[in-house]
């Protein structure tokens, strides 16, 4: 480690100053913005809100270095600080004991289902890959966790363990993964592309990235006509952001106040592209100002945090004040998926999160910290977790293939497959007061 | 009583929300302005501005709400202002309203309407017939009819549906036509084509606007002997197989007709089928009129020479019955 290496070139690829960084004497989260830097306008302040009790700064650049046998090779390296202790759990305003302790059950669930599926793939009993959601097991069960039964939801691919507090069972997600015929799409979608429209408020995600936004959007609006303000989360990643539809999504909804509470899932890493390569603002929260909706960050490995920021959006939602963005800031502690070793992530920036492992962190807050829990209640609810994946693991392993045919029928609704009625009520409507006139499109021209 | 094309669908929709207090509207400038077209001209004095929503220019999102709000039991009606627009939705479309039910079971009742084809001079990009996109999607259906009792008996059937339903409205035919629609309520089946007219030489199958084409072009050829059927399909995707092979085993010749280009165009898929189910009816070889393999130029020139005219299927139907 003690070798000086010469100074790499950088690249010009995400190498550009982000956006704020204004005059001398600022503090961390203080930006002054001006776009032409003539003194002689209004300038315009913004905040965002940041819970955070850390404000890590560092950036990934790509750097050409030139090997010993004089070849070029391009990769990522990390500057700034990397050595900052690690922060206390923030209290939460909202938690009490036996929340905080649910939360933190869900999260283990989370994590062992994680490990046992990974353990399915290395004995050849999953079809294709296995998506992980590690360190990131705070974000996806804190949130799940501030809604309300009637609110909806939809997950992203590594949110599993939200599919857990919704009422999933981790055999559901393991069928997903091994193609079973009673998976919840009955073999014919895989990982976490599945919903319930009836009872969990579930929409099942695509592999395209961000279309669940417009969608849930959709839901939201729905619900309204049917006289309803229901708070529809969901979660997008600092590269799902990067598509047109996240915008088109989430400015629909800020257009029409509809109560979507968006995760921005910020863990570094779009499979091998840094967000310095995603975007070039300071913080993806920042974005809400854009859009005209509140916008906040907390530290996604921190789940105080990220379920006191859920439960204030979703109770602006069911308030009928429209939409919030919340940056959960992390990082991917696999590759994107069970293939990758993500070798291109440079390895402090793996020292760095590991130290703010979500469940490490939170069982020294509900253990050492709160007292919540007693080292031995503790272990017996691990012992428990672990046993209740253990026989999850047990069913959906011996449950049955599909048989080919089964890859027929269902591509419509027909023959009275589905009575579809308005769920929250027959919607309100005006009474007819204009008959049905027929205006200037009846002139027949020729 | 006797309306136009547009008029209606005008009235098919606004009877729908009169009915059904869960169908609603959305698209680009259909609120106070009416829409691009005035198909909903006074809906939004009628219904109210929570049914009949003025969107921002997002395809995406306005399929994916639509979809979304279907999903809570909503029938949601979405406007596109030009179909040529709706490669904007595309993968709203193909891939999170088409695959739904098969999927994960959810059921999506939403219709997707608004105008397109040519011979308005509206250049490339507003003179689009982008049907077969769709068709080649499985779980959409993909609805396009030529006359005004159609075009109101399908979109009531496209809006009562639980299937997404794709509606082409021919722009051409908005005003140009006019047609007898019953004062009643009454219903056009999905995927079931109509004869336009009876014939015994030869079967023309087509569908929107070239049905008039065909009609015209069979005024012209009943004086030379030639007597045309034409099947008007009304529905493009699902194909009525059963009406297609009927007709072929009647007249035992083939012309298909569509606006849309040739290659990979509606025309391919029927020839398979006819080949499939009818080859030994089959007096001669199935014969396609088709749209250029380009886009829509503007230049009334240049369009007149890409659009099927009714010269083209009086020369191709003479050609085909000296077979």
């Amino acid at each position: 480690m003690g070798t000086k290496k010469p100074k790499s070139k950088n690249s010009s690829n995400g190498n550009r100053p982000r956006n704020g960084r204004v005059g001398p004497g600022l503090r961390p989260g203080q930006v002054e913005r001006s776009s032409t830097g003539s003194p002689n306008h209004d300038l315009r302040t913004y905040s965002i809100p940041d819970y955070r009790l850390e404000h890590p700064d560092f950036a990934v650049r790509q750097a050409i270095e030139t090997g010993k046998d004089g070849a070029e090779h391009v990769r990522y390296e990390v500057e700034g600080d990397l050595d900052a202790p690690v922060p206390p759990v923030r209290d939460s305003k909202y938690l009490d004991k036996q929340q905080s302790i649910e939360i933190y059950r869900y999260m283990l669930l989370n994590r062992k289902m994680e490990t046992a599926l990974e353990n399915l793939y290395k004995q050849g009993k999953v079809v294709g890959g296995v998506y992980f959601g590690l360190g990131q097991e705070a974000c996806s069960c804190a949130s799940a966790y501030a809604l309300d039964k009637d609110d909806w939801f939809a997950p992203m691919i590594r949110n599993q363990g939200s599919l857990l507090v919704r009422g999933f069972g981790a055999r559901d997600i393991m069928m997903q993964y091994m193609a079973k015929a009673d998976s919840p799409t009955k073999g014919r979608d895989g990982t976490a592309h599945f919903g319930d429209i009836e009872k969990r408020n579930t929409v099942s995600p695509i592999s395209m990235l961000g279309d669940l936004i417009p969608v849930l959007s959709g839901v939201a609006l729905g619900a309204r006509l049917q006289g309803r303000n229901l708070a529809v989360m969901t979660y997008i990643g600092d590269g799902g952001q990067s598509t047109g539809v996240t915008y088109e999504g989430i400015n629909f909804a800020a257009v029409q106040n509809l109560g979507l509470v968006l995760f921005v899932e910020s863990n570094l890493w779009a499979y091998s592209t840094p967000s310095e390569m995603q975007y070039r603002c300071q913080d993806l929260a920042e974005r809400a100002i854009g859009y005209g909706i509140p916008g906040v960050i907390v530290d996604g490995t921190d789940a105080c945090q990220v379920y006191d920021a859920a439960h204030e959006a979703v109770e602006r939602a069911h308030r009928g004040e429209g939409p919030t963005l919340i940056e959960a800031k992390m990082m991917r502690m696999k590759g994107h998926a069970i293939h990758d070793a993500a070798s291109y992530v440079p390895k402090p920036m793996f020292d760095f999160w590991r130290k703010r492992d979500p469940i490490a962190r939170f069982e020294n807050y509900l253990v050492k910290n709160k007292k919540w829990l007693t080292p031995k209640e503790n272990q017996d609810l691990i012992a428990e977790v672990e046993a209740e994946i253990d026989a999850e693991r047990e069913i959906a392993v011996n449950s049955p293939m599909p048989t080919p045919e089964s890859a027929e029928g269902g591509v419509f609704c027909e023959n009275g497959c589905h009575e579809i009625k308005p769920k929250y009520g027959m919607p309100k409507v005006k009474k007819g007061t204009s008959g049905f006139k027929q205006t200037e499109a009846a002139v027949h021209l020729k | 009583m006797l309306l136009t094309y547009l008029e209606a669908i005008r009235q098919g929709i606004w009877e729908e929300m009169d009915r059904d207090p869960t169908v609603f509207c959305l698209g680009e400038d259909i609120g106070i302005y009416g829409g691009a077209f005035k198909v909903t001209d006074g809906f939004i004095d009628r219904f109210g501005p929570e049914r009949v929503i003025d969107t921002p220019i997002a395809e995406s999102a306005i399929v994916g709400a639509a979809f979304g709000a279907s999903l809570t039991g909503m029938r949601p009606v979405a406007e596109f202002q030009f179909m040529d627009f709706i490669g904007c939705a595309f993968n709203q479309i193909s891939n999170m309203v088409a695959k739904t039910h098969y999927l994960w079971g959810a059921p999506a009742p939403l219709v997707l309407r608004g105008p397109s084809g040519g011979y308005v001079h509206g250049g490339p990009f507003h003179s689009q017939n982008p049907e077969m996109w769709f068709v080649h999607n499985p779980g959409l259906k993909v609805i396009c009819p030529a006359t005004p009792y159609d075009a109101k008996g399908l979109i009531k059937a496209a809006i009562r549906d639980n299937n997404p339903c794709i509606f082409f409205e021919h722009k051409y035919l908005y005003r140009r036509i006019k047609g007898e629609v019953p004062a009643e309520d009454y219903v056009v089946p999905i995927g079931k084509a109509n004869i336009a007219r009876q014939g015994r030489d030869l079967s023309i199958i087509t569908y929107a606007a070239m049905v008039h084409i065909a009609l015209e072009a069979a005024e012209v050829l009943k004086n030379e002997g030639i007597d045309l059927e034409i099947l008007d399909l009304r529905t493009v995707s699902p194909l009525d197989r059963e009406a297609i092979v009927q007709t072929v085993k009647k007249t035992n010749k083939v012309i298909i007709l569509h606006e849309h280009s040739r290659t990979g165009g509606l025309a391919g898929e029927i020839a398979a089928v006819i080949n499939e189910e009818a080859f030994d009816d089959l007096d001669g070889p199935i014969v396609r009129i088709a749209g250029l393999d380009s886009a829509v130029p503007f230049s009334p020139p240049q369009e007149h020479h890409y659009l099927p005219k009714v010269e083209d299927v009086v020369r191709e139907s003479r050609r085909l019955k000296a077979y």
